[in-house]
């Protein structure tokens, strides 16, 4: 198994930056596929990493799945589409400012502490 | 990585993927001075190096083991803390390195340091397999950790987790061609210019194929410990997960693996779900995982065997349980 795929031209260091990030784009965002993947596992791909997102976003701020209840999965995975997780974002700052855009969107009260720290 | 329902008990502390790097550390301890903890003696045997010693006499012949003996473990996570301290059979676990801070290591793991147990940090984030510049700090946290446990060696996977600005949160599955193994080699031999112990590498599940893959997963992690020096951890349950869902040979592969390299071997857990395996650490290890551990022992005699479970914990007895199916595997 595992047969060597033939031909094609060899890949260099950029490209192959070019194609990660390729990769990585599709399956955080609706970006369309980079060529030569197989649709259906790019979607399971895609889930699996939504769900240990959203895993992670409710261990670190455990209060947000406490308020929404069953609409935490679809809030979390409709904000997720739109803001994948950039590498310069730590996870609770992700968390937050996931709880901010819920507030802003009315989906959420405003805290008090919310509310405290805004200018 | 896949998990069932938002409500249940979350291992987000568990493996939590590069994107719980420090966020997840809560437990802090006064003892800043883990290194004082004195070297493992409780287990079987303990070697400072990597260097290549000889198999027990009833290994294959001419097989021989990387180093450290380290006999049977567990990944060490906040909310096994108690049981693993109170469970008979473990003789060392390895830590999530992004979870840990040598400066405030939990008061639970440092007694089981003081105890003489093995910790071994294992990394999630350092994107070895990454095309862009490695994050060297990330390297550092790894080694000043290595450092504050006294551990005989550390490791991450064959693996990238950025990629233009983003964070898969998970570890993916690398293209195995030349290319992407030269980066892979480079950045290896980075890491262990700043780690002071050996460096291993670890199989990870793959969900999908690259196209342009040119290697067998066997040839890649060959040439990659060839290139290197590095050791290997061979997961298991990651091999099982592959041969289900990227075609992957198991007798091909283990067949092909430099034996000689092995670190120590990782069993988990997962689930099947609409044809698709998933290695979730949140089920129970698969009897056909624990067949390939088997075939895996006719081939060498692993040092150490970890059995890793991330959520949805069981009782005590049942990890006992699952340790002691491991060790009635690989010890006889």
């Amino acid at each position: 198994m595992n047969t060597p795929a033939p031909g094609g031209d060899a890949m260099t260091r950029k490209d192959l930056a070019a194609r990660q990030a390729a990769l990585l784009e599709t399956l955080l965002t609706d970006a369309p596929a980079p060529s030569g993947f197989d649709p259906a596992r790019l979607r399971i791909e895609a889930d699996v990493l939504l769900t240990k997102r959203r895993k992670l976003v409710a261990y670190l701020r455990p209060d947000l799945p406490e308020a929404l209840g069953e609409r935490f999965r679809p809030l979390f995975d409709a904000y997720a589409a739109e803001h994948p997780k950039a590498v310069t974002v730590r996870a609770r700052e992700y968390a937050d400012t996931f709880a901010a855009w819920l507030v802003s969107r009315g989906d959420l009260p405003k805290p008090r502490w919310f509310r405290r720290r805004k200018r | 990585m896949t998990i069932p329902d938002p409500a249940a008990k979350t291992g987000a502390a568990a493996q939590p993927g590069p994107a719980a790097q420090a966020d997840t550390a809560t437990q802090t301890s006064s003892a800043t001075e883990a290194h004082a903890a004195p070297r493992p003696g409780a287990t079987p045997r303990t070697e400072e190096t990597a260097a290549v010693t000889p198999a027990v006499p009833d290994a294959a012949p001419g097989t021989r083991t990387a180093g450290t003996r380290l006999g049977i473990g567990i990944g060490w996570r906040a909310e096994l803390d108690l049981s693993i301290a109170r469970m008979p059979g473990v003789d060392w676990v390895e830590v999530v390195a992004e979870n840990l801070h040598a400066p405030h290591l939990p008061e639970s793991l440092l007694a089981l340091r003081e105890k003489g147990m093995p910790v071994l940090p294992h990394a999630v984030s350092l994107s070895l397999g990454g095309a862009e510049p490695l994050d060297t700090a990330r390297v550092e946290h790894l080694a000043g950790l290595a450092r504050a446990l006294d551990a005989p060696l550390v490791s991450d996977h064959v693996c990238f987790v950025r990629a233009g600005g983003l964070d898969s949160g998970h570890l993916m599955p690398l293209p195995r061609t030349r290319e992407a193994l030269d980066v892979l080699v480079a950045n290896v031999r980075l890491a262990q210019s700043i780690v002071d112990v050996p460096f291993a590498l670890e199989n990870i599940a793959a969900l999908l194929e690259w196209p342009e893959n040119e290697l067998t997963e066997e040839q890649f992690l060959t040439e990659l410990t060839e290139r290197t020096g590095c050791l290997l951890i061979i997961d298991v349950a990651n091999l099982y997960a592959n041969a289900r869902n990227v075609r992957t040979d198991p007798a091909a592969f283990l067949d092909g693996i430099p034996w000689e390299r092995l670190a120590y071997v990782h069993m988990a857990g997962g689930v099947e779900r609409d044809g698709v395996y998933h290695d979730t650490h949140a089920h129970p290890v698969l009897p056909q995982v624990l067949d390939l551990l088997a075939e895996l022992r006719r081939r060498t005699d692993p040092p150490g065997v970890l059995l890793e479970r991330d959520d949805d914990y069981p009782t005590d007895t049942e990890l006992a349980t699952e340790l002691a199916a491991l060790r009635a595997t690989v010890e006889r």
